[in-house]
C-alpha cells in the first residue's frame, strides 16, 4: 500500500526534515504515527500526498512510484486517498450536503450518483439531520466527521487522518477514531498522525513513532521481533 | 471534462458571485470607472478628431485665373487641377458670381456701388473654391496649382494649413496616450481587484487541491465569475456612457458652434465593445491572478 525505501527529505532552506527513512504499510492496515513536533510527521504526510518530492529514496503509494509522477497525475493521485486535517478545511459557505458533493464533482460524478451517496455517507457519519447546516453552526466534533465524510465519499483505498482529534474534544476523539476504527474493519487502508498517547493506548494498533527526522519506534516491527525470539 | 461537470462549475462561478458579494461588488465598481474613463477619452479624441476633419474640409483656397482668360480655357485648368491626387473639391466661381458675392457683402443690391463694374467691365478674374484631401501636403499641391498655365495666383493659406496639421497631429498623440495609460491603469487596477479577491478564498483553493481538484476544475468557476463580473460592468459602464454623452451633447450643442458627433447609431457596437473589454479584462485577470496560486501545493498556498 505505502513503501518508504530509504527515503530523505532536506528543504531548500536545509533542514533535514526526513533522514533515510524505510516503512512498509499493507492493505488494510491502520497505522499510529506518532513523534513530537518538529520530528518530521508532517513531511512523512506531504511526501504521501504529493505536496512535497523526496530528495532521495522512492515512495511507492497505491502501486504508484511517486517520483516517476507527473504534475499534472497529482490530481488523479490524490482521488485514490481520502484526507483528514487537523483544522477541518471546510469551505464556510458551502452546506454540509455541498462540502462533502464537492470532492464528488471533481471526480466527474453525476448528479444522480451524488443526490445518491452523500445521504449515505452522512449517516455513517450520524449527519444526515445537519446537511443543509453550514460548518460554523456545528460542533468541533460534527465539523470534523464532515471532513471524515468527504475523505470517504469517493471510497478511497487509504485514509491519511492528520491530528484528526487536535481541535477537538477530549470525549469525542474516541468517538472519531471509533470511526476511523469502522472503516478500517471495511477494509480501508488508515494512517493516523496524533499527539494524544490516550488514544494510542486505548487502540492497541500498529504504531510508528518518529523523531528527529528517523522512525525511531515501530510496534510491528518489534512483535516480529519477539516472534523471533 | 464531462458537460455535468461544467454545468456545475457555472453554477458555482455565479453561485461565488453572490457568496463574495462585496468584492464582487467592488470589482464592478473598478470596471465600470475603469471603462467609463477609458470609453470617454476615446470619445473626447474622436469628437476633437472629426471637428479638425469639418475644419480641414471648410478651409478652402482660391485659385485665381490670368485676367482675360475666356472661360472656356477657365474650365479646362479646372479640369486640370481635378486631376491632381490631393484634390478634394473644386468648385468652379465665374467672375460675375464673385462680383455679385461682393455686392450681396456690400448690401449693395441694386448695384448701384459696384455699378459699372459688371459685365465686361468686371475686375475680378475667374476663380476655382479649391479644397484639399490632406491640409499638411498644402505646400506640394499649391506648387502643382501654380504649374498649370492660366493660374495667375494662388492664396497663401501655407501658415493656417501648417498650424491646423500640427494641431491634428499633436490631439491625435495625445489622445493615443491618454488611452494608453488609462487602460494600463485600468488592467493594474483590475488584477490587484482580483488578487485581492483570490488572496481571501485561498483556503478554498487549497482544500479543492487537497481533495484532487484538477487545475480547470478551480480555474473555471474564477473564469465564469470574472467574465459576469465584466459582462455586468461593461452594460452598466456603456449605459451611463451613453446617457452622460447624450445629456453632453444637447448642453454643448446650445452654448457652443462646435457640433459633437452622434454616436447613437454606433451605440450597439459601443455596448457590445464594452461588454467584450470587461469579458476579456476578468477572464485574462481571473486567469492570471489564479496561476500563482495554482503552482503551489497544500499548505504553502495559505502560508500554514
Amino acid at each position: 500500500m505505502i513503501e518508504f525505501q530509504n527515503v530523505s527529505k532536506t528543504y531548500s532552506n536545509g533542514t533535514k526534515a526526513l533522514k533515510d527513512v524505510n516503512l512498509k504499510v499493507d492493505k488494510g492496515e491502520f497505522v499510529f504515527i506518532v513523534g513530537s513536533s518538529g520530528a518530521g510527521k508532517s513531511t512523512f504526510l506531504k511526501l504521501i500526498m504529493c505536496e512535497e518530492k523526496a530528495s532521495e529514496g522512492e515512495i511507492t503509494v497505491n502501486g504508484r512510484r511517486l517520483s516517476t509522477l507527473r504534475k499534472r497525475d497529482v490530481p488523479y493521485m490524490r482521488r485514490t486517498m481520502g484526507i483528514v486535517f487537523q483544522d477541518f478545511r471546510l469551505i464556510d459557505n458551502m452546506t454540509v450536503f455541498d462540502n462533502v458533493a464537492f470532492a464528488m464533482h471533481i471526480v466527474g460524478a453525476t448528479n444522480r450518483e451524488i443526490h445518491k451517496r452523500v445521504p449515505y455517507i452522512l449517516s455513517l457519519v450520524d449527519l444526515q439531520n445537519k446537511a443543509m447546516c453550514h460548518p460554523a453552526e456545528l460542533s468541533g466534533g460534527e465539523q470534523q466527521r464532515v471532513g471524515l465524510a468527504r475523505a470517504l465519499i469517493n471510497n478511497p483505498k487509504l485514509i491519511i487522518a492528520d491530528e484528526p482529534t487536535g481541535n477537538i474534544d477530549p470525549a469525542l476523539s474516541f468517538e472519531i477514531v471509533d470511526l476511523l476504527n469502522e472503516i478500517n474493519r471495511r477494509g480501508t487502508t488508515i494512517l493516523m498522525v496524533t499527539h494524544e498517547h490516550s488514544l494510542v493506548k486505548h487502540f492497541h494498533r500498529r504504531v510508528v513513532e518518529i523523531h528527529g527526522g528517523s522512525i525511531v519506534a515501530d510496534t510491528a516491527l518489534q512483535k516480529e521481533a519477539r516472534h523471533e525470539d | 471534462m464531462r458537460i455535468n461537470g461544467l454545468g456545475y462549475l457555472m453554477k458555482e462561478g455565479i453561485k461565488n458571485i453572490w457568496n463574495n458579494r462585496t468584492m464582487s461588488f467592488a470589482s464592478v465598481g473598478v470596471l465600470i470607472s475603469c471603462l467609463l474613463l477609458t470609453g470617454a477619452a476615446v470619445l473626447f479624441s474622436y469628437n476633437i478628431d472629426s471637428a479638425m476633419k469639418t475644419l480641414e474640409g471648410n478651409n478652402s483656397v482660391r485659385v485665381y485665373m490670368t485676367q482675360d482668360l475666356p472661360t472656356l480655357s477657365a474650365i479646362k485648368v479646372g479640369e486640370e487641377i481635378k486631376k491632381l491626387d490631393n484634390i478634394e473639391a473644386c468648385e468652379f466661381v465665374p467672375k460675375d458670381d464673385a462680383i455679385q458675392q461682393y455686392m450681396d457683402i456690400l448690401g449693395d443690391k441694386d448695384g448701384t456701388m459696384l455699378q459699372g463694374m459688371t459685365g465686361k467691365e468686371n475686375p475680378l478674374p475667374d476663380a476655382f473654391k479649391v479644397s484639399f484631401k490632406d491640409l499638411s501636403k498644402y505646400k506640394e499641391t499649391a506648387a502643382q496649382i501654380q504649374k498649370i498655365s492660366g493660374v495667375a495666383s494662388i492664396n497663401d493659406y501655407s501658415d493656417v494649413a501648417q498650424k491646423l496639421t500640427n494641431l491634428d497631429r499633436m490631439i491625435t498623440m495625445v489622445g493615443f496616450w491618454i488611452i494608453l495609460l488609462l487602460s494600463l491603469v485600468s488592467l493594474f487596477i483590475i488584477s490587484n481587484t482580483i488578487r485581492v479577491t483570490m488572496f481571501s478564498r485561498r483556503v478554498e483553493i487549497s482544500i479543492m487541491k487537497s481533495v484532487g481538484a484538477t487545475n480547470w476544475f478551480i480555474r473555471v468557476p474564477f473564469i465564469v465569475e470574472g467574465m459576469i463580473i465584466g459582462i455586468l460592468s461593461g452594460l452598466i459602464s456603456s449605459l451611463i456612457l451613453l446617457l452622460l454623452y447624450d445629456k453632453m451633447i444637447t448642453s454643448i450643442t446650445s452654448i457652443m458652434m462646435f457640433s459633437p458627433v452622434d454616436i447613437q447609431p454606433l451605440a450597439w457596437s459601443i455596448t457590445l465593445a464594452f461588454i467584450l473589454a470587461g469579458m476579456l479584462f476578468g477572464a485574462v485577470g481571473g486567469v492570471i491572478s489564479i496561476s500563482k496560486y495554482l503552482k503551489k501545493e497544500g499548505g504553502e498556498i495559505v502560508g500554514w
